[in-house]
């Protein structure tokens, strides 16, 4: 038995690699049985020529007995696939035009796709590398009602993470962290990176182990502060150390404190990252107990001030999704009532109706996705639209192809050729041409993905996203797809190839119709590229609205400077001092205009603290009001107007009345219908003396730019703890050129170690209109490139037409019609389908528009503009598709056409 | 002549094969002939049917080939039965008689 299987296993390998060979030998077996039976005959008296015919026919089919022989080989299906294999890349290659318009296509289609599936797969369905059993965490969501909203929050007190640990019962283990971006190193090489503060538990969570080294311990992570010890990224260990086992052990200073090396994280460990790789992970308690902002640290293990941390969850074994959230929500209950034995002014349970929820890990499949994540999602929907329409064209190239080559099939039919061997050649072809296609698209993917990933993902440091395992699949996946469909309208041509009727017919046809199938893929292809241009222009028109939104201070001119005195112990008049300092110097600097202090900056930070007013009893429940302190050259230097009264002058000095300037929502609020300037203010405890409002500003956005409430004040910043003040300068010219040479500048003034932190205010808003500008690029890229495609379509359809109409079209303009008739007769065709293709996309954008609503700004899903631009668009696209071909073809001889046949 | 040839039922020119060649390494022109011969010509083998089967049981491994020298000097591929083709030979052998023996006993049924 075994040595048969090797025989034949032999036998087979030989008539495969030594193809050649074994054909000549049963060439030549064969001949020397027809020779020496020819020489039977031979001997019996006849001619050799007679021998050799009564040896051939004595033989019988010699090609069929070479074929029976070829087939007992075993190999019957390799080989037909191999000459299938080979007969399509001849056709192919005899058409390189045809082949080229084809895989160029596709592989953008595809390319597209692989792209997007890369970032939607990063955003939404990749767990982070390393966790262990991912469907068992969950992110922990603490949800109550606050003001009569529903509040959900992802960050929390390090004291509720506690709390949690204590009270809940369902889950084997919690874990917490926090991502900050600290600054690591010393002297000018100090950067700000981003560094994760981890819990202990945090790496039991991974199934990864430290490279060298070790991971912390639970007795390093102890309150009030955890031991000084850090995890260092895989990266940063290769970049900043070489990679060399002597890091261990050394200092590295992170944020204010000097850490000791004690491990290395293995390669790709990025925990739980935010949006960029940590370069170092430090315990969460060592980082809480240290962690000085310059302003007073609430104890942030007992109370519940300062909420800044995630938490994670591993639900036990056998405990339902249901059942965890019940006890999740249990605990936050408990540890609501505890913060109301601290805080007797919060909120009862009864109101804020504390629960939870326990989340998927990834952010953005949770009830806090983020918009760009929404956006991410259309993009990759739109990515699929394209790949269609991509699919189409090629369908049509294919079919118009195979009407070509009608007299090539029928004949082969003729010869003998099965339809269904015919099929799977077809198929073959197909499928080859969409394999060039996605290895090509799987390039373009790689390139173009980058480019994607600088836009959606900012931050991460590595990510191929050509060895992606998934987005390989994936990017099969859409090839096998892309093949199937495009190979299927051919296919459907050879099953209904009439064998006389093509033999006779010429190499064009004598009258023409147009096939239906085309005509419907022309119009489905038309109808995607008005829904994805529609699609682009409403984005577009968000973003203009959005960019045109007063803020209320100028974004493009303004520097951002905070100092960062890194834990020097300075007092606080030696802070305000050293603030005065560099606001001074800022002032020196070539290209400033004007500088200012101020305390907090829209989008980043808000302070808020207990304001009264005589005659309202609770001014928390009006609304947030959040301050702002500033010098007297705040409102120019930021931009934001003076509406009435003043703002704040030199005369606001420390020990001067005390002053404060107001937002008009804010006078609104607090004093509707009366007089807002000269009312009187306390700030910070009932007792201290009045502030008086002197002057009206206009509201600004800081919170959100959609809606915000604008309830904002304003007091000088001599009046109100100067230390923590931070350094606005106004620029001649945008804040990106100037961020370095004022940096560099004001640098050496700061002790010690101490470092500043200098932005653009476009880079704080950046992220804010970050969801609009992705979505106006993308639909617009892609909008166009489904455009391109469905005008290359038309175009190759209109210019079939009109190749199988020259006859038509000679004989009419031999009748006197001029070549504008013709022109506009064939451009009239290609209109219409241009009209068909925007009415059903037009249908169809204004049903699926509610869903699209909430990403876009103040502009309606049906706006008439969009709709009519695009309309406008598609119908100029067509009319020049179509006029190219009908020129050429009107240009034609008359006589030329009518002759040939 | 034609009419009283018979036609070979199906699977058993392997068995003829192998017969033949158990009498010593031959080419397939020659195995031809002698099957022509020693069924006295009755025998319905179709030349061309023969070199599939032979390959098929070169395949199987119950006979080898090699190329050699053949008696009027020309190269020819000469077929040999090997030992599991002698063990094979033996075996089919005896289903063909135990087979025959049993349809003779139905055909003999009254």
């Amino acid at each position: 038995m075994l040595t048969e299987i090797l025989s034949d296993i032999r036998y087979r390998l030989r008539a495969l690699f030594r193809r050649q060979a074994v054909e000549r030998e049963l060439d030549q077996e064969l001949r020397f049985h027809l020779e020496r039976e020819a020489e039977k005959y031979l001997k019996q008296g006849a001619s050799p020529d007679e021998a050799m015919r009564r040896a051939r026919v004595a033989f019988g089919g010699i090609d069929s007995a070479k074929e029976a022989s070829r087939d007992g080989r075993g190999l019957a299906l390799l080989e037909t696939a191999t000459a299938d294999l080979r007969y399509a890349l001849r056709s192919l290659r005899r058409n390189p035009g045809f082949t080229l318009g084809v895989v160029v296509t596709l592989a953008l289609g595809i390319g597209a796709n692989a792209a997007m599936f890369g970032i939607v797969d990063r955003l939404l369905f990749r767990s982070p590398p390393y966790l262990r059993e991912p469907d068992r965490v969950h992110r922990v969501y603490l949800v109550w009602v606050e003001r009569g909203r529903e509040v959900i929050e992802t960050t929390n007190q390090y004291t509720r993470y506690l709390d949690l640990r204590r009270w809940t019962t369902g889950f084997s283990d919690l874990a917490g962290y926090s991502n900050r971006k600290l600054a690591v190193g010393v002297g000018q090489d100090a950067r700000e990176l981003e560094v994760s503060t981890v819990s202990a538990t945090f790496f039991d969570f991974f199934d990864a182990k430290p490279v060298i080294g070790r991971f912390f311990t639970t007795s390093e992570d102890t309150v009030p502060v955890g031991a000084l010890v850090t995890v260092l990224g895989y990266g940063f260990w290769q970049s900043r150390y070489g990679g060399r086992s002597d890091a261990l052990g050394q200092q590295l200073q992170i944020g204010t404190v000097s850490y000791t090396i004690v491990g290395v994280a293995p390669r790709d460990f990025d925990g739980i990252p935010d949006d960029a790789s940590p370069v170092a992970f430090i315990p969460i308690t060592a980082y809480a107990g240290t962690f000085m902002h310059g302003t007073r640290v609430p104890n942030y293990y007992t109370g519940y001030n300062w909420g800044w941390m995630s938490i994670l969850a591993r639900r036990k074994a056998g405990v339902s999704l249901a059942a965890a959230t019940a006890d999740l929500s249990a605990a936050h209950e408990r540890s609501w009532n505890a913060e109301l034995g601290l805080n007797p002014a919060q909120t009862p349970a009864a109101i804020a109706h504390p629960r939870a929820i326990a989340g998927p890990v990834q952010f953005e499949r949770g009830p806090r996705q983020s918009n760009v994540a929404r956006v991410a999602g259309w993009v990759s929907g739109v990515a699929l639209i394209v790949l269609l329409i991509a699919c189409a064209n090629v369908a049509n190239l294919l079919l118009a192809r195979a009407v070509r080559r009608r007299r090539e099939i029928a004949l082969r039919l003729a010869l003998g050729v099965s339809r269904r061997r015919l099929a799977i050649q077809l198929l073959t072809e197909s499928l080859l041409l969409a394999g060039a296609g996605g290895a090509a698209g799987l390039l373009l993917a790689q390139w173009g993905g980058s480019i994607l990933r600088a836009l959606f993902l900012p931050g991460y440091a590595s990510g191929s996203s050509l060895a992606d395992g998934r987005t390989l699949a994936f990017a099969f996946l859409a090839t096998l797809l892309a093949g199937g469909v495009t190979g299927l309208a051919p296919i459907l041509q050879a099953r209904r190839a009439d064998l006389a009727e093509d033999l006779k017919a010429g190499a064009r046809e004598s009258g023409y119709r147009r096939s239906r199938i085309r005509t419907a893929l022309l119009l489905f292809q038309a109808s995607l590229s008005v829904v994805l241009l529609v699609g682009a222009g409403l984005f577009v028109r968000s973003l203009q609205k959005v960019r045109g939104l007063r803020l209320g201070y100028d974004i493009d001119p303004v520097v951002y400077i905070y100092p960062n005195t890194r834990g020097a112990q300075l007092s606080d008049d030696a802070h305000a001092a050293l603030r005065r300092r560099l606001l001074d110097a800022a002032r020196t600097i070539p290209g400033v205009e004007r500088a200012t202090l101020g305390m907090t900056v829209p989008f980043w930070d808000t302070w808020t603290t207990d304001l009264f007013v005589p005659g309202i009893d609770s001014v928390r429940r009006l609304g947030e009001f959040t301050l702002q302190t500033g010098t007297p050259e705040y409102f120019q230097t930021v931009g934001t107007r003076i509406l009435r009264g003043r703002g704040i002058t030199l005369e606001d000095r420390r020990d001067a009345p005390r002053v404060m300037v107001v937002s008009e929502a804010m006078a609104a609020t607090l004093w509707p219908g009366r007089e807002p300037l000269g009312q009187c203010i306390r700030v910070d405890a009932d007792t201290m003396p009045c502030t008086t409002v002197v002057g009206i500003a206009e509201n600004i956005r800081q919170n959100s730019l959609t809606d915000d409430p604008g309830l904002q004040y304003y007091m000088p910043v001599d009046q109100f703890h100067p230390e923590n003040a931070v350094i606005f300068a106004r620029v001649k010219g945008h804040a990106d050129d100037f961020k370095e040479s004022v940096r560099r500048q004001l640098q050496p003034l700061m002790p010690g170690d101490g470092y500043l932190t200098v932005s653009s205010m476009s880079d704080i808003l950046r992220p804010q209109v970050r969801s609009w500008e992705l979505g106006t690029t993308m639909f617009l890229a892609f909008g166009g490139l489904a455009l391109v495609l469905a005008a290359i379509g038309l175009y190759s359809v209109i210019a079939y037409d009109v190749a199988q109409r020259t006859r038509e079209l000679g004989i009419r303009i031999a009748l006197g019609a001029r070549i504008d008739d013709v022109v506009r007769l064939v451009v009239s065709d290609g209109m219409r389908f241009a009209l068909v293709g925007v009415a059903v996309g037009g249908a169809i954008t204004l049903a699926a528009g509610r869903q699209i609503g909430p990403l876009l700004y103040s502009v309606s899903p049906g706006d008439p503009l969009v709709f009519g631009v695009v309309a406008g668009v598609l119908l100029s696209a067509a009319a020049l598709a179509s006029a190219l071909p009908a020129y050429r073809a009107a240009r034609v001889d008359p006589n030329v056409t009518l002759r040939t046949e | 002549m034609t009419d009283e040839r018979l036609e070979l039922p199906q699977g058993t020119l392997d068995l003829l094969i192998l017969k033949a060649l158990s009498l010593g390494p031959q080419h397939g022109w020659a195995i031809s002939e002698r099957l022509h011969q020693v069924s006295r010509a009755t025998l319905q083998v179709p030349q061309g049917s023969l070199y599939p089967a032979l390959h098929r049981l070169e395949r199987r491994g119950w006979i080898s080939a090699r190329w050699d020298a053949s008696d009027n000097n020309r190269r020819a591929k000469f077929y040999e039965l090997t030992r599991t083709g002698q063990r094979q030979l033996k075996t089919e052998t005896e289903d063909w008689r135990r087979l025959t023996t049993v349809v003779d006993l139905v055909l003999g049924m009254e």
